[in-house]
């Protein structure tokens, strides 16, 4: 390992410590970091030079303007660093994935700590910059996009936040490792099209999945409905909640088993059994799971697709019980 | 965060708006083309702006700028020197705009902007100045926060404000280090604006300087007694002595002139009571200062020279302040060398024909005693001269022949001329001094402004026993110019401020018009009386009488103490949380909510959500409940967003 190489690694650590992960970060006095920037430098040459014509000169003007000037620095320290300081970033959520895709994580900012907001604050990931003003009271939610690798979890690298502003001589930045999680599905490969066993007794009827076809009326809410389908134009208006209704065609039924494959690494079952996921949710039908310790019974609709595409995402993947985030 | 970034419009706008401002004042010292080759860099930035124009390749922004520097020399004949310097500075400022099309391009311009600003200083320490610049500084800070906003947000009101609360807080700091650091001599010898003509009284008198000087209403110097102010008529301020006459013109003496045993002062000795006063004297160019007779300086850099005159070592430049101790009592030079009595009675050839045979004459029937300036005066006042400022010009070498028998319409310095030539021809040593008379009172502040108008020219006649004794012919034939001034012995005239139209001088028979032009005075001297006469000893003085001796430790104790209690209420300041009146954010809203809805018996348990919540309570709370309305309201609010993400669809590749 290069010198280098272990100062890095050593820079992290120090850096996670510092820095610890989490979901909602709020930036303050010790995770804010401020230096000059070249602008910053140029600016104090500036002031280098006038001092000198103030001294050689014995000008009374350019020593009070190069000491305005100088005094101007410093409180544009505590304003670039005023301008970070209290800024509440939480990760809201972030969306499933493909492999190689990139995931959008949907982070909400909030301005706190003091009376002006936040201006031309940068958010960058190594794909990925956006720059936004946090105006107070508002909350900004920004989406930053990041490519992920492959099946299982996605953390997305250390958000770096930085900000220069209001004049540009300093740069204040800080890190926020935030507890997020991206769900990448297993890469869907096309499976050989072998016959799925099929369950007869389809029947149409009306659920509170959203299927293909349209609204089909309402019902008073019930718990464990899905946020999804709650009318929220209604509840705006001041009404009490309800759930949409979807009226769902009839269909047939099938099962993804694990068994049904028997060559192929554990990767590619997971990537045809992905594929024909897709396949079944496309057309309609009802579907199930079948894997090693596991079953996940028939039904359609999206809620159970993402079900289904977890279940595949996170096989074999220790410690999986957490919630996917959302 | 890209350091390439594009230079944002409106910034590029403020920039090329800042940059005129900070030009402006120099446009009275610099050739006209500087401004020109501004003008064309603006208009061509411009029209890159609007992609009518490229910008220039390389090769023709390094010739631009090779030829401006050529134009520059070219102009001034040299590089050496403050004018020029200052032109290369704007000329360079604008071919720089021309190429600015980064952020950071924006940062060098702004950079040069304080620059420029600060060689306007060097010229001009004066109220307006000050005030222009504190402007400019705020436009050049607005500048900086353009080049940091969003590219898509543009200047608002919040802009400027920002900058003004900025700078503002920055001004408590600024005094501090204003008043503690230390003001150290100067490292190397800097150019200096050599190139700038002498203003008001110069070296060489010849009849018409002074009365040019009567058509300005500039000020010369202002004058701060300690105690009461002398009658206006012993208000001479002495400056230039003129003793050598050649070519018709009369020549003060420089320190080379001199013989080596004529260098050394002879200091008179001080008698009697003495004036205090300070003066801040503007700009003259040359080394000699104004002070009644016999005076003494305290000021550091200023000494007394040969012939009791005060002088600085280098030509004044810039405004400065010194503190005069006069001693009207004390003669002058009661013993006169035989060199300096040979030179004080020099006549070159044998001019004035007409005017010796009137003075031999005079001397047979009263000798060459104090009788016969009494009867030169009295010749003076009893003929009939007129004292003006338009006199006839006297083209001969034969001037007062020509002055006191024919024309007998003159200013001062036809008078002073003609009675010192006379003087020298009956054998008393004499001499014309150059300076003013005079000054307005200042009632608002108690200080005398003395103007260029109020320069005047009288003579100086050695005395047995008394010295070198004033005497003033003018006085002879218009009194009124000594006891009044100026205006009131030419009342009637024309001439008077021919130069200074629009002088607010001119206006003060309006009551308001004067009460503001003295008001105005009073807060440029006491302006100036801060800003120029703050020097080293006036620094150790004040803080002497703060902190009593000044030590080492003490002076770093109270430079970190003053830090502390000025940044403290500014981290106070900016780190206070916001006041509660204003809208808070959905989630505080909803946790307040909870809190109130908990009161009433509807408790939301731990993990529950917040569906889950308003369901209970619409089972519990009436249907038309305000709390129940917010709640529904919040819910949507919080949730909605969270929705709009999740419905987007997921494409398989």
């Amino acid at each position: 390992m290069g010198i280098r190489e272990r100062l890095n690694r050593i820079t992290l650590r120090w850096l996670s410590r510092r820095l610890p992960p989490a979901r909602s970060i709020t930036l303050e006095q010790r995770r804010l970091f401020i230096f000059p920037t070249g602008a910053g430098f140029l600016f104090i040459l500036t002031l280098f030079i006038m001092l000198l014509t103030a001294i050689n000169y014995q000008n009374n003007m350019t020593y009070g303007l190069t000491f305005w000037l100088a005094m101007l620095f410093i409180v544009a320290v505590h304003y670039t660093h005023g301008n970070l300081m209290g800024l509440t970033i939480t990760a809201v959520s972030a969306e499933p994935v493909f492999p190689g895709q990139q995931s959008g994580f949907t982070l909400r900012l909030k301005a706190g700590g003091k009376r002006s907001g936040h201006y031309t604050v940068y958010l960058e990931w190594p794909d990925a910059q956006q720059v936004v003003d946090v105006s107070v009271g508002q909350d900004t939610t920004i989406t930053l996009y990041q490519t992920v690798a492959g099946r299982g979890w996605f953390h997305p690298p250390r958000l770096r936040i930085e900000s220069v502003y209001p004049l540009g001589l300093l740069r204040c930045w800080s890190y926020a490792q935030l507890d997020v999680q991206a769900l990448v599905y297993p890469k869907p490969l096309p499976a050989s099209d072998t016959p799925l066993p099929r369950n007869d007794d389809g029947v149409g009827g009306v659920s509170d999945m959203r299927g293909l076809d349209d609204l089909a009326g309402f019902r008073a809410y019930r718990a464990g409905d899905s946020p999804r389908n709650i009318d929220w134009r209604a509840l705006a208006r001041g009404q009490t909640l309800q759930t949409r209704l979807y009226s769902v065609p009839s269909s047939e039924e099938h099962w993804l088993d694990w068994e049904d494959f028997d060559t192929g690494s554990v990767e590619q079952r997971l990537s045809w059994l992905c594929w024909r996921a897709l396949r079944l949710d496309a057309s309609g039908d009802k579907f199930g799971l079948r894997l090693p310790g596991k079953e996940i019974p028939q039904s359609s609709g999206d809620r159970h697709r993402e079900q289904v595409l977890r279940e595949l995402s996170l096989y074999g993947i220790t410690g999986h019980s957490g919630e996917v985030v959302s | 965060m890209n350091t390439g970034a594009a230079l944002p419009r409106h910034a590029l706008w403020w920039l090329i708006g800042c940059q005129f401002y900070v030009i402006l004042p120099h446009l009275t010292r610099v050739p006209l083309w500087v401004l020109a080759i501004y003008l064309g860099a603006a208009l061509w930035r411009l029209q890159m702006h609007r992609e009518r124009v490229l910008m220039p390749p390389r090769w023709l922004r390094l010739l631009l700028g090779l030829a401006a520097g050529g134009a520059v020399i070219a102009s001034y004949q040299t590089l050496i020197g403050l004018d020029p310097m200052v032109a290369l500075l704007l000329v360079a400022s604008a071919l720089k705009l021309i190429e600015s099309v980064r952020a950071k391009d924006g940062y060098v311009l702004v950079a040069l902007g304080f620059f420029i600003m600060t060689t306007q200083f060097l010229y001009n320490q004066e109220l307006p100045v000050a005030l222009y610049s504190v402007v400019g500084t705020l436009l050049l800070v607005v500048s900086l926060i353009a080049l940091n906003q969003r590219p898509s947000a543009s200047i608002s009101r919040r802009e400027p404000l920002l900058a003004l609360r900025m700078l503002g807080l920055a001004i408590p700091m600024m005094i501090v280090l204003f008043l503690l650091f230390p003001r150290i001599a100067p490292l190397w010898s800097v150019p200096s604006k050599n190139t700038q003509a002498t203003t008001g009284m110069s070296g060489v008198l010849r009849p018409g300087d002074v009365t040019r000087l009567g058509r300005s209403a500039e000020v010369a110097f202002r004058v701060q007694f300690e105690d009461q102010i002398p009658p206006q008529r012993e208000l001479y301020w002495r400056g230039m002595v003129l003793n050598q006459f050649a070519d018709g013109a009369w020549r003060t003496l420089g320190w080379s002139d001199h013989p080596a045993t004529e260098r050394k002062l002879d200091k008179p000795i001080a008698v009697g009571d003495s004036l205090k006063y300070r003066i801040i004297i503007e700009p003259t160019m040359s080394h000699w200062l104004y002070a009644m007779p016999y005076a003494q300086s305290p000021t550091a850099g200023v000494f007394e020279a040969w012939d009791f005159r005060l002088a600085v070592r280098k030509p004044l430049e810039s405004t400065f302040a010194y503190d005069v101790v006069t001693w009207p009592e004390s003669s002058l030079q009661p013993e006169l060398s035989p060199w300096r009595r040979e030179t004080e009675l020099a006549l070159p050839g044998n001019l004035n024909p007409l005017t010796r045979e009137w003075v031999e004459r005079q001397v047979n029937a009263v000798g060459n005693g104090p009788e016969l300036i009494a009867r030169v005066l009295s010749y003076f006042r009893e003929q009939p001269f007129y004292y003006t400022l338009q006199p006839p010009k006297i083209d001969d070498d034969d001037f007062v022949d020509q002055f006191i028998f024919q024309s007998l319409r003159g200013f001062c310095e036809h008078y002073a001329y003609s009675f010192v030539v006379m003087m020298r021809m009956a054998g008393i040593p004499a001499r014309i001094i150059g300076g003013y008379q005079g000054g307005e009172l200042n009632t608002l502040n108690n200080t005398l402004i003395v103007r260029q108008f109020d320069a005047h020219a009288w003579a100086e006649v050695w005395l047995d026993d008394q010295g070198w004794v004033r005497v003033d012919p003018t006085a002879a034939v218009a009194p009124e110019r000594v006891e009044q001034g100026l205006e009131e012995a030419l009342r009637g005239q024309e001439g008077f401020l021919a130069d200074s139209l629009l002088s607010a001088y001119r206006f003060r028979g309006v009551s308001m018009v004067n009460w503001l032009r003295l008001r105005y005075d009073a807060a440029a001297w006491q302006w100036q009386s801060f800003i120029v006469g703050f020097n080293g000893d006036e620094q150790v003085e004040l803080l002497e009488s703060w902190f009593g001796e000044i030590k080492v430790s003490w002076f770093v104790a109270v430079l970190l103490g003053s830090w502390a209690v000025v940044l403290a209420p500014l981290i106070w300041w900016m780190n206070r949380s916001r006041s509660s009146s204003e809208r808070l954010p959905v989630e505080e809203q909803f946790a307040a909510l909870c809190r109130a809805l908990a009161r009433r018996g509807i408790e939301r348990a731990v993990g529950e959500s917040a569906i889950s919540l308003l369901v209970r309570a619409e089972s519990e709370l009436p249907a038309g409940d305000p709390q129940l309305i917010t709640l529904r309201r919040l819910i949507v609010e919080l949730y909605t967003p969270i929705n709009s993400s999740v419905e987007r669809p997921h494409k398989p590749q």
